[in-house]
């Protein structure tokens, strides 16, 4: 192992070199560049023995991934925000191929107005392809978590692509000591892609086909049922990684100081961490908060979420992304993961940090007093703008 | 309600045929509704549309697995397409066909009518002997053998809904009407050969390896090869043109139809240079 | 056994769903006769998403990959790069796409494919209009053709605009091989995939497809249509090796085009100026094409 100080972008890089990905096929996004500049240096100086294909849009990334894959391949690509919208389209193919692609995301703003901010709005839309998605905190988190992303996704259980996703500049661009295992670790935590169910030259084989009603809904079942299976195994490959590497993550909800708390904030992405700063400073002058993050989004881990409402009297989400007619999309989600809940604790929902607005201690920490105080649960657009003065949300 | 099936081939009409029965059926004050089912949509593939006729506005947005009325366009249908599949108990089938409606044959108690359209589409010049157009005369006998709609309703929908040649469609129908032959009670259907189980999806990806030699589309053609073999130079003209890969050679090398697999596209006889091979009606 | 001037092999079934005389059926069974059976194609929207048969069937003896209509060009990228990094040898990565799949939605992902200098086979298909959707107008559809969107009545003369040239933007990328190829000279056509084969680096066929159904002709004059659009100049058969260009079917006078033009229910419209204008524009263009391949000739090695 050696410690490094890397940025989120770098971390992406070094995790897709250490899991040896064969084929690397990218598009320029600010603020994804730095992900593949890195990479295309580590295939020149043959530090990696991957294809890095250079393509004309992300469509095509995404495309180059999915075909290399239906080969064999193990492969790996990043985007950000209007690349990832483009690729759309393909995301439904990848998951229907059962294409165990990685790819990382910088999450970032959707224009217009053009806006390379941290948001979760692109990744956020892209709930519905049946991808496995992580939000990470820290380049730490990062770079295991794509190393780990790559044996869940491969997992004979599971076969599924999954996105690996950082905020934009707070850890895209962000430097901090990060440790990189040594190749012989991961090595023996994720062993060479053993492709099942792919084209062989020579043999009589339709990889994607079509059907009419009497076939697709099984390969639909399917697909849910590999997403259903996440979970269980993504818990498995955790515990695999702590022992190859002696740490992990905490699982898909990892909580602080949750155990007695009354009231509970959800967060997703960097958020994670000024909340729990703000959170220890609440338990210092006496008030029982507590803090839980979303690590895995998709499939949402539902119980995890229903567990936090067996103590908690309120839950608070902060989203860094809307639902246009709705409400904040985490928000929908813990609501409905609460419905079947013993306890259906009060909830309040906030929007904070859109389009690489700071989330900072003090929004946090009046997020913490709107949770605790009476007030009737709604939700909040917090640090707001209006007619050019600040008011609060 | 009456639940209506119709089974032709790609280019025959059925889909217009299932429109123009529920046009016909609005100009008579009825609540109708049709729709074909979105599949293969080729050239002398299998195609299957639905109409339904009620008195009230239609409350169901399903396919017909239980028709009252099943309508054969193409006879060459008979063989290879379950076309009787689930037909209710007293339902009736109406084939186009030269042959006698005692001679078709039908699940117990379903009642059996059979209409030359061919013969009346062509003589009055719809469509093309190889294609041609059937599906006005059949409506014609639909309306006679089951009264769903009325004669002067189904001659206006032609007139207001048919592209090209609508007076000959208007008399092809009126052909159709007067000449349907029905008999009441069908013989027993002789169960057709069930072909080779589908495997059902694996739990990965949508891979497909089951060779498409297992689908046989000798029901698509209207016309057959037949290969005058005391003329053949073995010059396999006609096994390279080929679009089907449907001729092999016999062991003296002289081309032989897979008769279960050509579709009577007609570019063997086309491009045969000593004309040994003729394009003969296919028979049902 | 007679004689065979093509290869006997066959890779794609029988069974499949194309309609009779289908151009494009007979392209794929010509085309993958001279590949041989160490092909994968990549297949995107197109007729022969259908020709190819609902799972659990499929009509080629050799691996078909699905894509998206528009991506074709970097499917067959990522196929080539997976199979050079698993080591995969001899092995033909083909692009089968249709004219739609290729001049429109996809010609970015072709570009970018063809300046990637990808080691693959692009083969586009052309029936001259969307036909699996039917019979929608395409950037490959000639002027003045019926189509369902390019209607004929009053004023509206069919398309109004002239086909796009592929393979004037295919030859600006510089390709390993280009060729145009017709299922009616089937000796020709197998020279030159059996010559794509060989070659190393992006190479692009150009299939003439005839479409009984979209272009309103009888099934069984496939053949003999495809041969009046060659020997009319409409379609002319040459290949350009390295920037090369050498006709391979000439026939010395050209045959007029109201024979091609009258043989399809899609011009049946055209006026005597109509085929007059249609006439000129191919004696033009075939020109030319005698004069590129005079200066490449004179053009020392």
């Amino acid at each position: 192992m050696t410690r490094k100080v890397l940025s989120g972008s770098y971390a992406q890089s070094y995790a897709a070199k250490l899991a040896r990905a064969q084929v690397i096929s990218a598009y320029p996004i600010t603020p994804q560049t730095s992900i593949v500049e890195k990479l295309a240096e580590f295939v020149a100086t043959g530090e990696l023995a991957a294809q890095f294909i250079k393509v004309e849009s992300e469509h095509s990334a995404m495309q180059v991934c999915i075909s290399a894959s239906a080969l064999g391949a193990r492969t790996y690509t990043a985007t950000s925000s209007q690349g990832l919208l483009l690729m759309h389209e393909l995301l439904h193919w990848a998951s229907g191929m059962r294409a165990p692609i990685v790819m990382g995301v910088v999450n970032r703003a959707v224009a217009p107005p053009w806006n390379i901010g941290a948001d979760h709005t692109d990744t956020i839309s892209q709930r519905d392809t049946g991808w496995i998605q992580f939000y990470a905190e820290s380049n730490q988190e990062v770079l295991d978590t794509v190393l780990e992303a790559y044996r869940l996704a491969e997992d004979p259980q599971v076969r599924l692509p999954a996105m690996v996703n950082e905020d934009a500049f707070y850890l895209s661009h962000t430097v901090e000591p990060v440790d990189v295992p040594d190749p012989e670790t991961v090595d023996r935590f994720l062993p060479p892609r053993e492709a099942h169910a792919v084209l062989v030259p020579g043999e009589t084989m339709r990889l994607g086909s079509f059907t009419g009603p009497d076939h697709y809904v099984e390969f639909r079942e399917r697909l849910a049922e590999a997403n259903a299976r996440v979970p269980k195994v993504f818990a498995e490959v955790e515990a695999e990684f702590r022992d190859a590497t002696g740490r992990d993550h905490e699982g898909a909800v990892p909580t602080y100081r949750v155990d007695d708390a009354d009231a509970v904030l959800v967060t997703m992405g960097t958020a994670t961490t000024t909340a729990r700063s703000v959170v220890d400073e609440l338990r210092a002058e006496g008030r029982k908060v507590g803090l839980a993050k979303i690590r895995l989004f998709r499939p949402f881990p539902e119980d995890e979420v229903q567990r936090l409402a067996r103590v908690a009297d309120r839950i608070g989400v902060a989203d860094r992304s809307w639902t246009f007619g709705r409400t904040g999309p985490v928000a929908t989600e813990v609501a409905a993961a609460l419905y079947t809940a013993p306890r259906r604790p009060a909830l309040t929902g906030f929007l904070a940090g859109i389009g690489g607005r700071d989330v900072t201690p003090h929004e946090v920490r009046r997020m913490y007093d709107t949770l605790l105080s009476r007030e009737a649960p709604t939700t909040h657009w917090v640090d707001l703008e209006e007619q050019g003065v600040k008011v609060d949300g | 309600m009456i639940e209506i099936r119709f089974h032709g081939r790609g280019g025959q009409g059925a889909v217009l045929a299932s429109e123009l029965l529920a046009q016909a059926a609005f100009l008579d004050g009825k609540s109708p509704q049709s729709f074909p089912f979105f599949g293969v949509e080729r050239r002398g593939a299998p195609v299957t549309a639905y109409t339904r006729i009620d008195d009230r506005p239609v409350r169901l947005r399903t396919s017909i697995p239980n028709p009252d009325v099943v309508v054969v366009l193409d006879p060459g249908l008979l063989g290879t397409t379950r076309v009787t599949d689930g037909i209710r108990p007293h339902g009736l089938l109406l084939v186009n066909t030269p042959k006698s409606s005692e001679e078709l044959e039908a699940p117990d108690g379903v009642r059996r009518a059979a209409v030359d359209a061919t013969k009346i589409a062509l003589s009055h010049g719809l469509g093309t002997p190889m294609m041609p157009i059937v599906n006005t005369a059949v409506l014609g006998a639909l309306a006679r053998a089951t009264g769903v709609v009325s004669l002067e309703a189904l001659s206006r929908a032609i007139e207001q809904f048919v592209p090209r040649s609508p007076v000959e469609n208007r008399l092809a129908a009126r052909d159709g009407y007067t000449t349907v032959r029905t008999v009441e009670v069908g013989a027993l259907l002789s169960p057709l050969p069930v072909g080779a189980p589908v495997p059902r999806p694996s739990g990965e990806g949508p891979i497909a390896v089951v060779p498409s030699e297992t689908i046989h589309t000798a029901a698509w053609r209207t016309f057959t090869p037949k290969i005058h073999l005391e003329r053949c130079t073995k010059c396999n003209f006609c096994w390279k043109f080929c679009p089907d890969d449907a001729i092999e050679f016999d062991p003296q090398g002289f081309p032989r139809i897979r008769l279960a697999y050509c579709k009577g596209c007609g570019i063997c006889a086309a491009e045969c240079p000593p004309k040994t091979i003729e394009m003969l009606e296919t028979l049902a | 056994m007679a004689k065979l001037t093509i290869p006997s092999q066959e890779l794609m079934y029988s069974g499949h769903a194309a309609c009779p005389g289908c151009g494009g059926a007979l392209a794929m069974r010509l085309l993958l006769k001279g590949l041989g059976p160490r092909t994968i194609v990549s297949l995107p929207a197109c007729c022969w998403t259908v020709i190819g048969t609902p799972y659990p069937t499929t009509a080629l003896r050799v691996g078909i990959l699905d894509n998206p209509f528009e991506a074709t060009g970097a499917s067959i990228s990522g196929l080539r790069a997976a199979a050079d990094v698993l080591g995969m040898k001899d092995v033909n990565i083909v692009g089968f796409a249709g004219d739609g799949g290729t001049a429109d939605i996809g010609l970015q992902a072709l570009s970018g494919m063809l300046e990637r200098r990808t080691n693959a086979i692009y083969v586009m298909y052309d029936n001259e209009a969307y036909m699996n959707t039917g019979i929608q107008r395409s950037g490959e559809t000639p002027w003045g053709a019926w189509t369902t969107t390019t209607p004929v009545s009053g004023d509206l003369h069919g398309k109004p605009e002239p086909k796009k040239d592929m393979m004037g933007i295919v030859l600006a990328h510089r390709p390993a091989y280009a060729a145009t190829l017709n299922p009616a000279y089937p000796e020709d056509f197998d020279r030159k995939v059996e010559r794509a084969r060989d070659i190393v680096g992006p190479r692009f066929l150009h299939i003439f497809a005839p479409c009984p159904p979209g272009w309103k002709f009888d099934s069984s004059e496939t053949i003999a249509l495809g041969r009046l659009a060659t020997d009319t100049g409409v379609f002319p058969l040459y290949e350009v090796v390295d920037g090369r260009l050498a006709i391979t079917r000439k026939t010395g006078a050209l045959k007029p085009v109201e024979e091609y033009l009258h043989a399809q229910g899609r011009f049946h419209h055209f006026t005597p100026e109509d085929v007059a204008k249609i006439q000129a524009q191919v004696r033009e263009s075939w020109d030319r094409l005698v004069q590129r391949e005079r200066e490449d000739l004179s053009r020392p090695h």
